[in-house]
């Protein structure tokens, strides 16, 4: 796994949005030991609006519940604002939870939080 | 009898030898041979006759009255004597044989004399031969020659006898006239029959009159040819009595034989007896009588049994006669109809014996009736006493057992010796004015028999002399109507005081009446103010009234009950809710109406808001509990746990590479490990504490109370409640501390639990600052909707300043 991280030709740029800062102190651990660049971290949807736009990041790592709208509600407006990354939405919940929601927003995949990890990230990307 | 006319003739016999002897013997008789020719035809042709009518008649005057006509002659006579005093005599009454006659034939046949005129024709001849002759003697009348002296002519005065002759020719005249239009009037009258009994006297009446006025015509011309006409006027005159005797004879029956079957008729004791008097008087010895009974509709015989009249008339020279009394027919006669020539005859039969006949018909009549009427009586339910006037017990009809004392007592005894005075009183009086009235007597009266008071209605009707009183038990009756009178009182309360409303209205929904709970409703006293009034014009509020007009409208059309729900007026302008339904129901006088009955519901309807209501926020709590649950697992443990997850992942990553680092991953994992296992613990007893269950309230509380920010004192029994009531009473308790906590800003809390009358009696008071509103806010509003849910209350006490008491009740069962 820490192969194929090795060989990619460049190194993705992520944004974590969590409101949890303890979640996103070990996504960012986790996913930098793996080789992504975390470029930023955002703990609501407008922040995270506002970063996408600032930062431009290659993935967004987006938690569905956050404090001021959903994850889903992100993505789409992200989407609607013409610069669209790659969404992955994680919860600490199961993606059956949330059925159809996660691909009808524009979002790329979900990973649980419970299995984040680079290798689960390509797999999504891939 | 015999004697007597024995005697009479006797004293006629001396009479006339007397007469003759002074007749012929006159010194101044101008013809002597005449009048003792006189003497002899006319005086015994009237003493014959009338001595043979008195024989054959001896209760009719008439034939002494002839006799009296014969002797009446005789004292002209006395005008024959030389001797003054006799003489005298003999002016005065020579002429009374002439108004005897008068008299005589006046009272033919009867005997005596009848109305007014009769008698002053009479009078008036009796006072012209006595009153008048005496006068014209006293005022000197001329004597006859060789007469002796008149004593009576004392004033000689030419102008008073000529006076006296007008006066006597007048009073002649009238009593000459006067006989004569009598005599016309009676032949009118006079049936075929009566009129030739009538004619021979008529006849002989008449030619003497016409022979005396003939006699004194011819006198004027010549007077033997006038004396041979007296001749004819006596000979003439002799046959009167003799056409008299015939006329008698001829009628058979004069007023005294009548007299004779009339007391024969009264005394006779039966229809047997009484035909037999009958036949006898009419000399019909074949004769039938038979009486008519109006009740059953028959004749009956003299022998009692029925008659067949139809063919007895029909008979061969039988007539029928019927014998009417007071207007109706009640015999009849069935005679040989040679008596058909003696109408007269038989109708005075018929006349006296009607009276008899009409007592004996009643006696018949109830003699036919007496079976039927024991039959009636046998079968009749009641009980029937007979009674005389006096109040005596005659008979009876009945069981003996609703007797007050013994038949054999009873019987015979006076109702006053048997009743009690005030029972007898009434009885006696009604059985007289039954007697005395004819008309049926109703009343009432009470007994006692056998120690049981009962109730009698009677009714007393007539009975010839007697009364039969009809009693009929209505004790049963009254009681049965005393029952009845409690049965509509016992129904009366119950309307009155049942919470139904009830209203009765006619099919056009005008007001009937209603009862008290609907007077109360609604505030109106029930009166015939409400009589025409229209029920929902009267007890629906204005918004309604079309719709339930319409409903009733429908249901007098359909005649279907129907229920219904609106909003009545109440009393002070207020609404009610009332379920309400129509029932038909006819009232007392059968008339169809409609019942109204309804319920208010109004408390009901307004508690079923509130329990959906409290229902809602029940649910709404859970829901909200199960969010907050939710989102505490969701934030706190397992994040805690995701994290935990990552940071071992991440640690495991690190271990052989940087071992360090992979041991200060693990301590941050151990403590957040540590911190997750307590939020599921506090969640755990956010769902249900486990210690409640456990431990008992108690217990519970004092857990609360350790964990509660400010110093609580708990007091609570160690005894275990229902789980129901434990949980509610720990969450009012958990509640209270939570806002204490928050809002209050107190410095102790106290909390108490307590027994109750078979409630838990929750109580948590603090020394805040008070103000707390029961109605706003979620907290308070949820524990009354818990509480509720298990029958219990809520109270909130909290005035602002004086702290905060919540307190709530719960029933144990």
């Amino acid at each position: 796994m820490e192969a194929a991280v090795s060989h990619t030709f460049f190194v993705a740029t992520v944004l974590i949005v969590d409101d949890h800062p303890s979640f996103r102190a070990t996504a960012r651990a986790i996913l930098e030991a793996d080789g992504f660049d975390i470029v930023g971290e955002a703990e609501d949807g407008t922040s995270a609006v506002e970063a996408v736009h600032r930062l431009e990041p290659d993935i967004v790592l987006l938690d569905v519940q956050l404090p001021d709208m959903d994850g889903f509600a992100v993505a789409t407006a992200l989407g609607a604002n013409g610069y669209m990354p790659t969404i992955v939405l994680t919860s600490s919940r199961d993606a059956a939870d949330f059925g159809p929601l996660v691909y009808e927003c524009g979002a790329r995949g979900f990973v649980p939080k419970a299995e984040l990890s680079g290798a689960a990230l390509h797999a999504v990307l891939r | 009898m015999r004697t007597r006319i024995l005697v009479v003739l006797t004293l006629a016999l001396a009479a006339t030898a007397g007469a003759l002897y002074l007749t012929l013997t006159s010194d101044h008789e101008d013809n002597p041979e005449f009048i003792a020719a006189l003497y002899l035809v006319i005086v015994w042709s009237f003493i014959g006759t009338g001595l043979l009518a008195w024989a054959r008649r001896p209760g009719n005057r008439f034939g002494p009255l002839m006799a009296t006509v014969g002797f009446a002659f005789m004292l002209g006579a006395l005008s024959e004597t030389s001797n003054q005093y006799l003489f005298a005599l003999g002016e005065i009454l020579g002429g009374l044989g002439i108004a005897v006659f008068v008299h005589a034939l006046l009272a033919f046949p009867r005997g005596y004399l009848e109305t007014k005129l009769v008698y002053s024709i009479v009078g008036t001849a009796y006072f012209l031969v006595l009153g008048v002759q005496t006068l014209y003697n006293v005022f000197g009348a001329e004597n006859c020659t060789g007469c002796p002296d008149n004593l009576l002519a004392t004033w000689d005065s030419e102008n008073a006898r000529n006076a006296l002759g007008v006066f006597a020719v007048l009073g002649a005249g009238y009593v000459l006239l006067g006989t004569a239009w009598v005599l016309f009037r009676r032949w009118r009258a006079a049936s075929p029959p009566l009129r030739r009994t009538l004619a021979p006297i008529f006849i002989t009446s008449a030619a003497t009159l016409a022979f005396i006025g003939l006699a004194i015509a011819v006198s004027l011309v010549s007077q033997r040819a006038a004396d041979v006409m007296w001749w004819f006027v006596i000979f003439s005159f002799a046959l009167v009595p003799l056409a008299f005797l015939a006329g008698l004879l001829q009628i058979r029956l004069a007023r005294a034989s009548v007299a004779v079957l009339v007391v024969e008729l009264l005394s006779a004791g039966n229809l047997q007896e009484l035909r037999d008097a009958i036949a006898r008087t009419l000399n019909d010895p074949d004769l039938d009588l038979a009486v008519w009974l109006p009740d059953t509709y028959e004749w009956i015989g003299s022998d009692g049994l029925p008659y067949d009249l139809a063919a007895a008339s029909a008979r061969e020279g039988k007539t029928t006669t019927f014998v009417e009394h007071e207007g109706e027919v009640v015999a009849t006669l069935v005679h040989d109809s040679a008596l058909a020539e003696e109408r007269d005859l038989v109708e005075a039969v018929s006349a006296a014996a009607s009276l008899a006949l009409a007592r004996e018909r009643t006696v018949q009549a109830l003699r036919q009736s007496e079976g039927r009427y024991r039959a009636l009586l046998d079968a009749a339910p009641d009980l029937m006493f007979r009674f005389d006037r006096e109040g005596t017990y005659l008979d009876f009809n009945g069981h003996p057992e609703d007797l007050i004392t013994s038949p054999e007592r009873l019987l015979g005894s006076r109702a006053h010796d048997i009743l009690p005075q005030e029972v007898a009183d009434k009885i006696v009086n009604g059985v007289r004015e039954a007697i005395d009235t004819g008309r049926l007597v109703t009343g009432d009266y009470r007994v006692e028999i056998d120690g049981v008071q009962r109730d009698f209605e009677a009714r007393i009707v007539k009975d010839g002399e007697e009364a039969i009183l009809i009693a009929r038990e209505f004790t049963e009756l009254k009681h049965l109507a005393a029952q009845l009178e409690r049965e509509r009182d016992f129904i009366r309360t119950v309307v009155d005081n049942a919470p139904s409303l009830f209203c009765m209205i006619d099919p056009e929904g005008n007001i009937v009446r209603f009862n008290q709970t609907l007077e109360q409703l609604a505030g109106v006293p029930d009166g015939p103010a409400f009589r025409e009034k229209k029920f929902w014009e009267v007890f629906i509020v204005p918004d309604e009234v079309e719709e339930v007009h319409r409903e009733l409208a429908s249901l007098a059309a359909e005649g279907a009950a129907g229920e219904h729900e609106n909003h009545w007026r109440a009393a002070g302008g207020g609404q009610a809710v009332v379920a309400w339904s129509t029932t038909p129901l006819l009232d007392e006088h059968g008339r169809p109406n409609f019942l109204i009955s309804g319920m208010e519901i109004t408390e009901r309807k307004r508690q079923e808001e509130e329990l959906r209501h409290s229902r809602k926020r029940l649910l709404q709590a859970g829901d909200a509990e199960r969010r907050r649950l939710e989102r505490n697992l969701h934030d706190g443990a397992q994040q805690r746990l995701v994290s935990l997850s990552l940071a071992l992942r991440l640690a495991q990553a690190k271990l052989q590479a940087d071992p360090d680092e992979a041991s200060k991953l693990l301590n941050g994992a151990s403590e957040e490990l540590a911190q997750a296992l307590e939020e599921l613990r506090e969640l755990a007893r956010g769902i249900h504490p486990a210690v409640l269950s456990d431990r008992g309230l108690s217990a519970a509380l004092e857990a609360l109370a350790g964990r509660a920010p400010l110093p609580v004192d708990v007091l609570a029994p160690e005894e275990r409640l229902p789980p129901p009531v434990e949980a509610a009473a720990y969450y009012v308790v958990s509640e209270a501390l939570a806002n204490v906590a928050k809002y209050a800003q107190a410095s102790s809390v106290g909390v108490r639990v307590t027994r109750l009358n078979g409630n838990a009696v929750v109580e948590v008071a603090d020394d805040g600052v008070g103000g707390a509103d029961p109605g706003s806010g979620t907290g308070l509003r949820g524990l009354a909707d818990r509480v509720e849910a298990l029958d219990g209350r809520l109270h909130v006490e909290s005035s602002p300043g004086r702290g905060t008491v919540i307190r709530a009740e719960i029933p144990c069962g």
